[in-house]
């Protein structure tokens, strides 16, 4: 009801008491007064927001009480009467703030429009009000909002474990989180709007950035690569690196790069390497330790009986434990042959020679131990090959290998109705290689031991064989610039072959 | 007569070696090259005693070993393990077939690591053939 509120000041009785019943008739709740002085008083008790007041007045009048009610009041709406043709009067009230001013004779259309106008001006200004405060409000919540968010994102990038730099559009540094304190060896202070990005990252990634920044285009960021840094200390500190530039728009605003620390990673990768390497030395040396004691059984049982042929003048035993000894003291040869080869790089000694001819010794060389186990060693030439000239060495050693192993296949074959044989074949297979080919039809391998062939030391002949030959013999292959190819079927048999190219100006 | 004591085993060393120990102290050496030769002269020759070698092509000692314990003629003659496989390998192996479903066997009366001293493996032999 308080907008309704109305003081009606007048020195005329006459003219409040009429007005009084006609404003009151329209609803509004008339404070009469007689006075300015009453009028003053009335307004301070009530605060209605619309006067209504007469300019001529005695003692306090109009204006003044206008200049009063504006002084404390100013939202208040004062609509001036003034004497007709008073334009005098009715300026200067309008310049001490009044809404509006009515003639005398007040007519009753004239006063309500003028009311009408004051209660709209009011209206709207407590509208005007709510809005303010509405918007004030809003602020604050967005600032609180902004603030939180901002808050939340500095936690975020404090608490990351990742390095992380940003600087502005100058590149001057202006973020640099603990993680990249724990990298840098640098104190946030210490670096701060007082490095630029130059100051820290290496040189590679610095340019990147400085290209990134002087074209102030459109890049893209760098996915993540491993490099070092150098911290405080000096040190290197090796890292995964990521960064970009910010754009606002189009416009570089500064830069971002991301750490991560590699230190700990690369130390327990270090420690699985160590680890992996000790346990595969540690697995190298037991199986060697077991291939030489059974050397070492072989040159002892050799002394023993060579002691009794000696004792007794038996010259069959003098004979038996000497070559007993002589061919444990090869089998040391070969084996240290074969760790020398498997653990030195060497280049093929390329001569003249007649791979034939090689294939032959090595068949001659294995004849002996094939026929004592009724296995039929086949021999398959190819008399298209002639001189070449390749590493004759190399090709003995491997046939040798794969001819002891094809024989070993037999010997370990289940099937004993089988008629095993080996087959060693040599072809001429264009002007640049020749192939060798061992094949038998012994054990065969089933696919987890053909998987680990070529893998040191791994034997499936229990305590007979190093693990070595075929490392060694795919070494020498590969130095020799070929290639080698197993097939093999459990029961059936297998079939090593090596393509071995030669060279065309024999010397 | 001298005794026969049978050698199993495909290195020419261990049997050239363990021939010498043998004839040395007065047995009857008998060779055989695989477990499953071996078998065939155990039922054939009865020896006093057999010396046993574990990995070897055709049939194993493991294996070799099993069918001696379950054939009733066979299963008293006392059986010497001599191999480069350590003991709980071999027993290992063993257990490992029992839980298959095979028979269970005794350990072997004696069980030698390779390298093996001459004048031990004397010894051994001696305790079970008199």
């Amino acid at each position: 009801m308080n907008e309704k509120k109305l003081l009606l000041v007048d020195d005329e009785e006459a003219i409040v008491r009429v007005l009084s019943i006609s404003l009151k008739s329209d609803g509004y709740n008339v404070i009469p007064a007689h006075s300015g002085q009453e009028g003053l008083e009335l307004f301070e008790k009530n605060i209605p927001p619309i006067v209504l007041t007469d300019i001529k007045m005695p003692g306090m009048d109009g204006l003044e009480l206008l200049r009063r009610i504006k002084n404390t009041n100013p939202d208040t709406e004062v609509i001036v009467i003034t004497g007709h043709g008073d334009m005098d009067s009715a300026i200067e009230a309008l310049r001490y703030g009044a809404s509006d001013f009515i003639n005398k004779p007040v007519r009753d259309e004239a006063l309500a429009i003028a009311l009408k106008r004051a209660r709209e001006k009011i209206a709207i200004r407590n509208q005007l009000t709510a809005y303010t405060n509405d918007l004030e409000h809003m602020c604050q919540i967005a600032t609180e909002e902004v603030r939180r968010k901002s808050d939340f994102q500095d936690k975020l990038i404090t608490s990351s474990n990742d390095g992380i730099v940003a600087t502005d559009e100058n590149g001057d540094i202006v973020t640099f989180n603990p993680g990249a304190e724990m990298i840098f060896g640098y104190s946030r202070l210490e670096v701060v709007r007082k490095m630029k990005f130059d100051d820290l990252y290496p040189e590679e990634i610095a340019e990147e950035f400085r290209s990134g920044f002087r074209r102030k285009r459109d890049m893209k960021g760098w996915g993540w690569k491993e490099v070092a840094i150098l911290n405080k200390n000096g040190m290197k500190v090796p890292v995964r690196f990521s960064g970009t530039l910010l754009y606002e728009k189009d416009t570089v605003i500064g830069s971002v790069g991301f750490f991560q620390d590699l230190r700990e990673i690369k130390r327990l990768q270090q420690e699985l390497v160590n680890s992996e390497r000790l346990a595969a030395i540690g697995q190298t040396v037991a199986r060697l330790a077991h291939y030489i004691k059974n050397i070492l059984t072989g040159l002892k049982g050799g002394t023993y009986i060579v002691n009794i042929g000696l004792d007794k003048n038996d010259e069959d035993k003098l004979r038996t434990g000497w070559s007993m000894v002589q061919r444990n003291i090869e089998r040391v040869s070969y084996l240290v042959m074969d760790l020398l080869t498997y653990s030195k790089e060497r280049d093929p000694d390329y001569q003249n020679c007649y791979p034939n001819d090689i294939a032959e010794d090595v068949c001659e060389l294995m004849e002996g131990k094939a026929t004592q186990n009724q296995i039929s060693l086949i021999r398959d030439f190819d008399h298209a090959i002639g001189e070449l000239c390749m590493d004759p060495d190399a090709i003995h050693r491997c046939l040798l290998n794969f001819v002891s192993n094809a024989i070993d296949a037999c010997l370990f074959d289940l099937d004993l109705e089988k008629k095993w044989e080996v087959r060693v074949k040599t072809e001429y297979v264009n002007d640049s290689a020749v192939k060798f080919e061992v094949s038998d039809n012994g054990s065969g391998m089933t696919s987890e031991v053909k998987e680990k062939l070529f893998t040191a030391f791994f034997s499936t002949k229990g305590g007979k064989g190093t693990g070595l030959g075929l490392l060694v013999t795919q070494k020498l292959v590969h130095e020799h610039g070929g290639k080698i190819e197993v097939t093999s079927e459990p029961g059936r048999g297998s079939t090593f072959t090596m393509i071995l190219p030669f060279r065309k100006n024999a010397k | 007569m001298a005794k026969k004591i049978l050698t199993v085993d495909d290195d020419p060393d261990i049997i050239a070696f363990v021939k010498t120990v043998l004839e040395e102290n007065g047995y009857a050496p008998i060779i055989a090259r695989n477990g499953e030769a071996g078998l065939a002269m155990v039922r054939q020759e009865k020896p006093a005693l057999v010396i046993l070698d574990v990995l070897m092509p055709k049939q194993s000692g493991i294996r070799m070993y099993r069918e001696m314990r379950y054939d009733e003629e066979l299963k008293n003659i006392p059986v010497v393990v001599l191999s480069g496989i350590a003991k709980r390998t071999f027993l290992r192996s063993q257990e490992a077939l029992t839980e298959f479903g095979d028979q269970p066997v005794p350990e072997p009366d004696a069980y030698i690591e390779k390298p093996v001293e001459p004048e031990e493996l004397a010894e051994v032999i001696k305790k079970f053939v008199s």
